[in-house]
């Protein structure tokens, strides 16, 4: 069975998502709750930290495109970091660079959201 | 100092070719060859046409240097006399073109230098004139030559490499889809409901295609129906689904369709595309997209993924009907035979003895639930009453209306009222009750024992046999009225009473006996003689053993093809 999982946790009063595993259709709706629980806190800007993440399918893809207007509308963004390159890949090769900040690591994302501030 | 120099040339056209080697940027090695030559020669203006290979004669101006009043990517007709397109370089005069980058005064201090490579013409770079107006020397323009020809050749490489970078990442996004698909389709095979299907299509459209506004419209039992949407400003009437699916037969973009105004919605929620999808040469479905979230267009590229996609989506939405249709079925079956118990149970089981007489009755059922029914009831002042009866149709429905006519007839049992009455209020219940194209052939009669007597109304039935003692004809109880549930109650129901002896003979039937026909043989029904004949025949026998001979002799006839229910009653008086 193939496992996913998130970690939720703050870096200097920033929300971070952790993501371990693989990220399909199945386990997309767990990265929807964890992120509709984040906006409906009015805790807007997230860190998705893709460290521990092996594996993205469509769905998974999906669920950013999903969120990321109500999370914009609220004031935030979501910030994504730490990619493999097989994750990376699938995410440049879509066009998501256009549309998100996509970082190498975390502090890049902290850095970045404490100028927007 | 000559040698010096030359050897300095040399050194740089070395230099330059080892950069050139390595690079696969394309402005930046125009910009390096216009840089060295500006700087070898102190010229102060240069640039660089490129042959536009999408249309003849058009170049597009790619660097400039010196020329502020000059854009880059604008373009420019150069027309070159026939003579001077084969040389390297060559002076200005009769070419046309570049009025607008050199004064005409001018064209005598300029050169341009023919790019190419061993087969192909890429463009021209146009150079002049010195700070220190002096000439050119040939040396220098020899020198120039050279660095255009590796320039070029790297050039060359570049868009390749390019070209190449190009190819690769869309095979990537080719491979990327396929395994998307293949996912999917192993995700979509597991589910069976609908509700899952919709959310993980919805969400493949979003992060695959940057597609937030949609709508899937599947049709099932001939009417289309809205599945699934997202994003969409105003809802879709079901009048809108229809009119939608119906007229959009081969893929729309809605920015060149002319049938645009027809369809207010559409534009109204900004769906830019709108794609049938086929099974089996039938439109069973149709999505309308909107644009992307990043405003790129749609390629081909994307439609024929969106297709599969939608694809993939509608076989799986229409696996997920198929099976609730089954389930229903089944569950339907199993309704329908509880239903047949149910009406079992409404027939006299026994049928009950009546003094005197030696009585049968039994209905075959050729489905699980049938409209033919008999009654055999005893009455308060000690008479039984004796019912056959035939509802129009078959299955559920007619069940339901011989299962009323069964309740009607027991309430009216204990009320002292005559037959003929009875039937008149039955008729008027069942005619308010029941539509038009819905009635019963009904015969009651009311037997009274002590005396032998028996009174009856025939309701459009077919007439019950009676074979007196002793005789080889028979009479026909056809005396009563119309049919039930057709008309309303304005001709009364005709009651007859007749006197029955020891050793006459009785016997009721639905037309299921008399229709029976061999399959495909519908013209030669089994019929009233042959009912006679076998009653003849058995005449002695007891009522049950007649019944039985009856329906052997209607299953030998027919071959067992019995498409109808079939009910006897036969009552023989024996004292």
């Amino acid at each position: 069975m193939k496992s996913f999982k998130i970690e939720q946790r703050t870096n200097r009063g920033f929300e971070v998502l952790d993501l371990h595993g693989e990220l399909d259709a199945h386990t997309a709706s767990e990265l929807e709750e964890a992120l509709l629980k984040l906006i409906k806190n009015k805790k807007a800007n997230i860190i998705v930290n893709f460290n521990g993440l092996d594996y993205i399918a469509s769905a998974g893809l999906g669920v950013f495109m999903a969120y990321i207007e109500d999370v914009r509308e609220i004031g935030g963004d979501i910030k994504l970091t730490n990619m493999n390159n097989k994750v990376y890949n699938v995410f440049d090769l879509l066009g998501f660079p256009t549309l998100y900040d996509i970082l190498e690591d975390e502090n890049m994302a902290v850095q970045k959201f404490l100028k927007e501030q | 100092m000559n040698n010096n120099k030359s050897a300095f040339e040399l050194k740089t056209v070395l230099e330059t070719s080892r950069i050139l080697v390595e690079s696969r940027d394309s402005s930046f090695i125009l910009n390096n060859l216009l840089l060295i030559i500006m700087g070898r020669l102190l010229a102060t203006r240069s640039a660089v046409f490129i042959h536009d290979n999408t249309s003849n004669g058009q170049y597009i101006l790619k660097e400039a240097k010196g020329l502020p009043h000059l854009q880059k990517g604008e373009t420019f007709e150069i027309s070159v006399p026939a003579a001077k397109k084969e040389r390297s370089y060559f002076s200005m005069e009769t070419v046309t073109g570049l009025e607008e980058v050199i004064r005409d005064e001018e064209k005598g201090k300029f050169r341009l230098f023919n790019l190419r490579t061993m087969d192909h013409h890429h463009g021209y770079l146009l150079l002049g004139p010195k700070a220190n107006k002096q000439q050119f020397y040939k040396h220098e323009l020899e020198f120039v030559e050279s660095l255009c020809l590796i320039s070029t050749a790297a050039l060359v490489n570049s868009e390749l490499f390019e070209e190449l970078k190009k190819t690769h990442r869309n095979l990537d996004r080719r491979i990327h889809e396929l395994n998307t698909l293949f996912d999917l389709s192993k995700e979509f095979n597991v589910l069976t409901d609908r509700k899952q299907i919709a959310r993980i299509f919805k969400l493949t459209l979003l992060g695959q295609l940057f597609i937030r506004t949609f709508f899937l419209v599947y049709q099932n039992e001939d009417t289309p129906r809205l599945i699934t949407y997202n994003g969409l400003n105003t809802s879709l009437s079901q009048q809108e689904v229809e009119k939608i699916f119906n007229e959009v037969r081969s893929d729309i973009f809605v920015s060149d369709w002319e049938e645009e105004e027809k369809h207010p919605w559409v534009t109204e929620n900004g769906i830019s595309a709108l794609i049938p999808i086929s099974i089996q040469n039938t439109q069973v479905a149709l999505i309308g997209v909107g644009q992307r979230v990043n405003r790129v267009d749609f390629n081909e590229n994307d439609i024929n993924f969106l297709k599969s996609l939608a694809n993939l989506a509608v076989i799986s939405i229409q696996k997920t009907f198929f099976l609730e249709e089954q389930i229903d079925m089944e569950r339907m079956e199993e309704e329908l035979s509880i239903a047949k118990s149910i009406q079992q149970g409404l027939l006299p089981d026994p049928v009950p003895e009546i003094p005197g007489t030696d009585l049968a009755a039994k209905t075959v059922s050729s489905r699980e639930v049938g409209g033919d029914y008999f009654d055999v009831a005893t009455t308060p002042d000690g008479s039984t009453i004796l019912s056959i009866a035939d509802v129009t149709g078959k299955g559920v429905p007619a069940a339901l209306l011989m299962a009323n006519l069964q309740s009607m007839l027991h309430v009216l049992l204990p009320v002292e009222i005559s037959l003929k009455e009875a039937t008149e209020r039955m008729n008027s219940i069942m005619y308010k009750n029941t539509p038009a194209d819905k009635f019963i052939t009904f015969f009651w009669a009311k037997y009274n024992s002590d005396h032998q007597t028996l009174s009856y109304v025939n309701a459009g039935h077919n007439p019950p046999l009676l074979l007196r003692n002793g005789s080889e004809t028979f009479e026909e109880l056809s005396e009563g009225g119309l049919l039930l549930g057709a008309l309303e109650s304005t001709i009364p129901y005709v009651q007859t009473t007749i006197q029955l002896n020891r050793g006459d003979l009785l016997v009721c039937y639905t037309d299921g006996v008399t229709e029976a026909s061999p399959v495909n043989q519908e013209e030669k029904e089994f019929g009233v003689e042959r009912l006679q004949q076998s009653i003849l025949k058995n005449r002695s026998a007891t009522t049950s053993e007649i019944l039985d001979a009856i329906i052997t002799d209607v299953n030998g006839y027919s071959h067992n093809n019995i498409s109808d229910d079939l009910t006897l009653l036969i009552l023989k008086v024996i004292e």
